[in-house]
């Protein structure tokens, strides 16, 4: 009411102008600004899009009135800070490291935001934690899985999700586990993975983690990106017939080379995919009933409802925020990065970077409060969060469930490997 | 009337001296007036892509030898003074002689049996080179593959040219790299060397006609090009912290090298700074500000520039002032 009449009160163009000046600093105390920086163009835009939704959604989530079972899932803003509400602003990296470390410093310097998130690729990721480092500006990596990111030295990074070496950990601690449960235990396994960095990084630790657990490799087959067939690798996987098939493949050659067995008339007894094309929609839509059974490793269990009820509302928000498709392993890992630095946030009770910095290395999330299936959110002195398992899926009757780990699962796995 | 036209010649090269002395001043002073943290960063971009663009221009523009490969001089130089200081601990500024010395081998070594190739088949050469050693090196373990290599912060210093947060400095460092290569730009302008490769640019068969060696000729604007281009590639890799070859030699940069110098006018001294001025601001402008608005907008703006550039312009920016100078002599005459 005061507004209104000291509004009334004041007029004219001098008047104005004041108000003019007053009212965005007067908003400004209860926005807090956050900067996002992912591939909005270029051959990665459809991820930087789909980030853009996640992050509004939860943005949407903190500031909003909700009735959400996690932590900040009742909206209202910060109550930490006043009630203060979440602002984001993105910028597009073109998945170009030096405009993402432009971009980056452009919301420091300008838009004076808080914290930065980031980043899908590791090579933005690598120049936006950099120099995020340089201005003591905490930078929350999202979903860059790169071990080596943690390991830069820096002071202001912070990762709430898993890294590839805990990926890939969570399937051979799966195949012990699945071992012990039934007696069936992984001996074999064959290995083929595009040739990419992400196909040879993925391999390279499969066959360490292999060798460590005493599990003989007994094939391990690179090929070329979008190859016109995979019959040859095909027959050298029957040839060998491993207890598991692990793939890393993108989407298209995923299809190729499951249909390529099928025609040679190898069945796999169990394969276990490194995410990416084996989780992608069009690959079950493509392969049809050839894809039950497939297991993948993901950051993210959509069926985990029991254990993590947030997920339903938080996945509906999601849908209606734009994305017009379900959550997965990287948008919830996006959108769970944003409550961690909301929290920190929260805690803090200050927009001061020390004060953030503390709140964030003091994080400490039970998993149920989010809707990610990690046993929680806390990290270690690289900032990295030492809670955050993985979850093994697996395709049954056209649905992901998870399998794995036992406590998270949503039903038992198929897992017949024994001859 | 031959000691009249070198007349001409000699007063145009000292007016372009000048001019070249006032913009240095204007340019060294330029950041007193900027103190918007990425408008500086700004500049110093501009500057780093008027020197590349030039360096291109001295292959390109004065012999004629259009390369799209040149992403692999600027890419073996960053790599080079990036692998010597992380692994080494060698200074940048020797790093930078290093890199400048490996990136012009380089570009005499594909000279050698690229430049028995004539007209578009060179093209196509230096583009297959370009795009093999980015294979090559994305496969290439020792220099960490497709991963890249960080350049760690540690103190602030000049040796490492390294700065915190600090864009000044390296202001200072791109405008004596871009006026360097213009220096030499001036130079081979005026020289034997010069007209050489103009001639041989022109007619092949003409300048061979008047005992021009050819191979030469295109070898030692090849080296010179490759250097300079490398020492761009050192002075990126330091400026931003991180290598990989996706940033330092992939085909988008061989063009984004050549373009400055193409938009602005091939083979002008003026140019490739010019081309840089207009066409790196614009493309890192509309992704600040277009880019979280839609996908790909930007990148729209800024292929809509270069074709409205390239209708109105054909001979390149630099074709605006050429055009008044000459309505000038034309009004003195």
């Amino acid at each position: 009411m005061t507004g209104v009449t000291r509004r009334d009160l004041l007029a004219g163009t001098a008047a104005l102008g004041l108000a003019a000046g007053v009212a965005p600093s007067a908003r400004a105390a209860q926005e807090i600004t956050i900067g996002a920086v992912f591939p909005l163009s270029g051959n990665a835009a459809a991820i930087g899009q789909d980030a853009k939704h996640a992050l509004e959604t939860m943005a949407d989530i903190i500031n909003g009135d909700h009735a959400i079972p996690m932590l900040l899932g009742k909206g209202g803003g910060l109550s930490g800070l006043g009630g203060a509400k979440v602002k984001l602003l993105f910028a597009d990296s073109q998945n170009n490291p030096q405009i993402a470390r432009s971009a980056a410093e452009r919301f420091i310097t300008e838009d004076h935001v808080v914290a930065v998130i980031g980043s899908y690729t590791s090579a933005t990721a690598v120049t936006i934690s950099q120099i995020c480092n340089r201005y003591q500006v905490p930078y929350i990596s999202a979903d860059n899985s790169s071990p080596s990111l943690n390991k830069q030295g820096l002071d202001w990074f912070f990762r709430p999700s898993p890294t590839d070496v805990d990926f890939t950990k969570a399937m051979f601690d799966c195949f012990a586990a699945f071992g012990e449960k039934t007696g069936e235990k992984v001996k074999t396994v064959a290995i083929i993975h595009e040739n990419s960095v992400f196909g040879s990084d993925s391999a390279k630790l499969q066959v360490s983690m292999a060798d460590a657990a005493g599990i003989k490799v007994l094939a391990n087959l690179s090929y070329q990106a979008n190859i016109p067939s995979l019959a040859v690798e095909a027959e050298r996987l029957r040839a060998a017939d491993a207890d598991v098939l692990m793939p890393s493949s993108y989407t298209s050659d995923a299809i190729l080379l499951v249909r390529a067995m099928h025609d040679s008339g190898y069945t796999p007894r169990a394969i276990m995919a490194q995410d990416a094309g084996f989780i992608d929609p069009a690959f079950i839509t493509a392969v049809g009933p050839l894809a039950e059974g497939v297991m993948s490793r993901s950051a993210f269990a959509i069926d985990a409802v029991k254990q993590r009820p947030a997920i339903p509302a938080v996945n509906a928000l999601f849908k209606a925020s734009g994305a017009n498709k379900d959550l997965n392993d990287l948008t919830a890992r996006e959108l769970t990065a944003l409550q961690v630095l909301a929290d920190a946030l929260n805690r803090a009770k200050s927009t001061n970077n020390m004060a953030l910095r503390e709140a964030l290395r003091a994080t400490d999330i039970p998993g149920d409060q989010t809707i990610m299936p990690w046993a929680g959110v806390k990290f270690d002195a690289t900032g990295q969060n030492i809670k955050s398992n993985p979850v093994i899926l697996q395709q049954q009757k056209g649905e992901w469930r998870a399998v794995f780990p036992f406590e998270i699962a949503s039903a038992p796995p198929i897992w017949h490997i024994a001859r | 009337m031959a000691g009249a036209a070198r007349g001409t010649l000699t007063m145009r090269r000292r007016r372009e001296i000048l001019l070249g002395a006032a913009i240095l001043v204007f340019l060294a002073l330029l950041p007193l007036g900027v103190g918007n943290v990425y408008l500086r960063g700004l500049i110093v971009l501009t500057l780093l892509y008027a020197g590349l663009a030039q360096a291109w221009n001295i292959l390109g523009g004065y012999c004629g030898q259009i390369s799209l490969g040149h992403a692999l001089y600027f890419g073996i130089g960053a790599y080079t003074s990036t692998l010597l200081l992380t692994r080494l601990g060698v200074s940048p500024l020797f790093g930078m002689f290093a890199g400048g010395v490996l990136s012009g081998g380089a570009a005499f070594l594909v000279g050698l049996p690229c430049f028995r190739l004539s007209g578009h088949y060179y093209v196509i050469a230096t583009l297959v080179i370009g795009m093999m050693v980015a294979l090559l090196a994305a496969n290439w373990d020792f220099i960490n593959a497709a991963q890249g290599i960080t350049i760690p912060f540690h103190q602030e210093s000049w040796t490492d040219l390294a700065f915190r947060t600090a864009i000044l400095p390296f202001h200072y460092v791109m405008l004596a790299y871009a006026a360097l290569i213009w220096l030499i730009a001036w130079l081979i302008e005026g020289s034997r060397w010069g007209f050489f490769w103009r001639a041989v640019k022109d007619d092949v068969a003409a300048a061979r006609s008047l005992g021009i060696s050819i191979y030469p000729s295109k070898l030692a604007a090849a080296a010179i090009s490759g250097a300079a281009t490398g020492i761009g590639g050192v002075l990126y890799a330091h400026y931003i912290g991180f290598i990989d070859p996706d940033s330092t030699l992939d085909l988008s940069l061989s063009v984004l090298i050549a373009l400055p110098a193409v938009v602005g006018g091939i083979g002008t001294l003026w140019g490739p700074l010019l081309g840089a001025a207009v066409l790196i601001p614009v493309q890192q402008l509309s992704v600040a500000w277009l880019g979280s608005a839609a996908g790909g907008i930007d990148l729209m703006v800024y292929g809509a520039l270069i074709m409205a550039l390239a209708l109105a312009r054909p001979e390149g920016l630099v074709s605006f002032f050429q055009g008044r100078a000459r309505e000038e002599a034309a009004d003195h005459g």
